[in-house]
């Protein structure tokens, strides 16, 4: 009997440390993995953008060039877990940035926010969605709910940057897909604007609601990378990683 | 449990006390890089792709 409760005690006491532990690496450990695949994601893309652009000297921009830049045309033929954009939103600070990458599986959402499949590509009519952790893993979309129209989302591609400005958020339910729609809400219509949606769960550390922040595209513009332009270019030293 | 442990280590307190840290670490370890990945992406903690 004493024995019993002993060894009883001991193993509830054990349950509750490796609990406590768990709790310890969802706060820290989980965003420390994320924050390690957000540094070999920027240096993959900066690595991949700099030869591109070596391989097309048309690419490269003339200094001094002020005047505003047509986007390029660009396709996207991104294999799951890659990457293929950055995404800043200046609300949320000077240094929030991630790499975006294809795909919304536990497995990519565990380390970069990422484009729901199927759904448009940047600067493209229709819908470009993007959904992202809450909490956990570098807690890339903690602060979404807080934005408001007219908040900036800069997405910046191989060739272009493309800039959206928030239009609306809403809160769904997890299966209310439609706001993954061409044109949110309405399957089956044909788009005629360019939009972003933004995804990340609520209320935080609960599976139960979706917030949906939605932008439309106000700016698609070359990427010029001439000497001193921001971080990001190819070339570019690679800022720290995001907190 | 952790009194059967102990009593099967060798060597004196101190060297028992070291053991049975060092176990504790490595045990730690492996849940941390090993099995706490895996239990946070089957855990629906922070479901945010969409179940439909």
């Amino acid at each position: 009997m004493r024995q019993t409760l002993r060894v009883t005690g001991e193993v509830l006491l054990t349950v509750g440390v490796v609990t406590l532990l768990f709790v310890c690496y969802l706060v820290w450990g989980s965003g420390m993995r994320a924050a390690s695949a957000q540094r070999a994601f920027a240096s993959e893309l900066n690595t991949e953008w700099a030869q591109a652009s070596k391989g097309n000297p048309g690419l490269t921009a003339t200094p001094g060039l002020t005047a505003t830049h047509p986007a390029l045309p660009e396709r996207f033929t991104v294999a799951t877990g890659q990457p293929f954009a950055f995404i800043r939103i200046p609300s949320f600070g000077q240094n929030w940035r991630f790499a975006l990458i294809e795909g919304t599986a536990l497995a990519q959402l565990n380390v970069s926010p990422g484009h729901v499949p199927g759904t448009q590509w940047p600067g493209q009519i229709g819908n470009f969605a993007v959904a992202g952790h809450r909490v956990t893993s570098g807690n890339p979309f903690w602060s979404l709910p807080s934005l408001k129209p007219g908040d900036l989302v800069d997405v910046q591609t191989e060739l272009n940057d493309y800039t959206y400005r928030v239009i609306g958020q809403q809160m769904v339910a997890p299966d209310d897909v439609n706001v993954l729609d061409p044109v949110p809400g309405h399957p089956g219509q044909q788009p005629t604007r360019r939009l972003i949606t933004l995804i990340t769960c609520d209320p935080a550390w609960t599976g139960t609601h979706r917030v949906i922040v939605t932008g439309v595209l106000v700016s698609a513009e070359e990427r010029l990378c001439t000497a001193g332009s921001g971080s990001g270019c190819p070339g570019a030293p690679t800022p720290g990683p995001p907190r | 449990m952790y009194g059967w442990i102990w009593q099967r280590l060798p060597g004196s307190t101190y060297a028992r006390a070291a053991a049975m840290t060092a176990m504790a670490i490595v045990v730690a370890a492996a849940l941390w890089f090993f099995v706490f990945p895996w239990a946070a992406s089957h855990l629906p903690i922070d479901g945010t792709a969409f179940s439909g």
